[in-house]
């Protein structure tokens, strides 16, 4: 699905997927200098795919919303990656931890440009409902596939629906917000 | 210098005006919470309802093999069993329609999944945005009651 030319720019579009990808970087790997490729997601679902432990957490403003969907298999790779040894911390506990630290970096990036935003805390997600994302009418659906050290592989997609149009304009390079964390917090 | 003193009653009775709606925005905000507790229950339901719906596609699907192997056993059985065929048939033709229709259902509770946790979340972060709007007022009211020494 494109971006809806009077809804989004094309710009605004790249500008959200590079804080977006920023912020994964800047969150999912344990070491910063981790190998990392994340590539578009457009298609050939995994048959992996509905074992996987799904989280989505919403960015809110007046105009729009945007859906941040992560996914993670409970696999061998994953574990050795994300749990040191003697880690007294679950998978799933790191997972909820770091996607909210991840959606917390994004929703800073954009809240330069809309001073009003808000973000939930995160909810699993039945990994079946991302094939039911266009229930939503989203005006952009984008799906990314994260590689770290070619042996974890996540999966992550953007589904933004709009009331409105509206522009982002890019994070200057100058600001880095990544080491800010995403707070868990109590509605 | 009169209309300094008016002036000023005016800003003043303006202010109160403006705490005033502050007021009410935040009793908005107590039904936030009530929503939110609510969309919290109906979430927890919906992953219930989810749940007993992958046990009963679990059944349907058990139910599909054991029909076929009941249609293949009439057949083996020959002329003897004529009439269990028929009855074979029947129930391969009902567990492929429980099959079908729990398939269904499992789509329609994944769709209710998302929209209700999507709902919610939506309603959380919306909170929050009033939230944070309301203490702009307040800081806003604080600025103009100290700028004139109220």
């Amino acid at each position: 699905m494109a971006w809806g030319p009077d809804v989004i720019s094309d710009a605004s579009h790249e500008n959200i997927e590079h804080a977006f990808h920023h912020a994964i970087r800047g969150n999912f790997l344990v070491d910063a200098n981790d190998d990392c490729r994340i590539e578009s997601d457009a298609g050939d679902p995994d048959p992996r795919d509905i074992e996987q432990k799904v989280l989505v957490i919403t960015i809110s403003s007046f105009v729009f919303r945007l859906l941040v969907i992560f996914g993670i298999l409970e696999d061998s790779p994953t574990r050795d990656y994300y749990l040191p040894q003697a880690s007294v911390q679950t998978l799933e506990d790191i997972f909820a931890e770091t996607a909210n630290m991840c959606s917390g970096a994004l929703s800073r990036e954009l809240s330069l440009n809309f001073p009003h935003l808000a973000m939930s805390t995160p909810s699993p997600l039945n990994s079946r409902c991302i094939g039911l994302l266009h229930e939503l009418k989203p005006q952009r659906l984008a799906s990314y596939r994260i590689t770290i050290k070619e042996s974890v592989t996540l999966r992550a997609t953007l589904c933004l629906c709009c009331s409105a149009p509206f522009e982002v304009a890019a994070v200057p390079e100058s600001l880095d917000l990544t080491h800010e964390h995403g707070e868990l917090e109590m509605f | 210098m009169s209309e300094v003193c008016n002036d000023k009653e005016g800003l003043v009775q303006k202010i109160a005006a403006l705490e005033q709606s502050i007021v009410g925005l935040k009793a908005l905000a107590v039904a936030f919470e009530r929503w939110h507790e609510d969309m919290i229950n109906l979430t927890a339901q919906t992953r219930d309802m989810n749940s007993n719906g992958d046990d009963l596609a679990s059944i349907a699907r058990h139910l599909v093999m054991v029909s076929v192997n009941a249609a293949i056993e009439a057949a083996r059985a020959g002329d003897v069993a004529k009439g269990f065929v028929v009855v074979a048939a029947e129930v391969k033709s009902q567990a492929q329609h429980v099959q079908t229709l729990s398939n269904d259902m499992r789509k329609t509770l994944h769709k209710s999944e998302l929209l209700t946790t999507t709902t919610f979340q939506d309603i959380q972060a919306g909170g929050k945005m009033m939230m944070a709007a309301i203490s702009g007022l307040e800081r806003m009211v604080k600025d103009l009651r100290d700028g004139m020494g109220a």
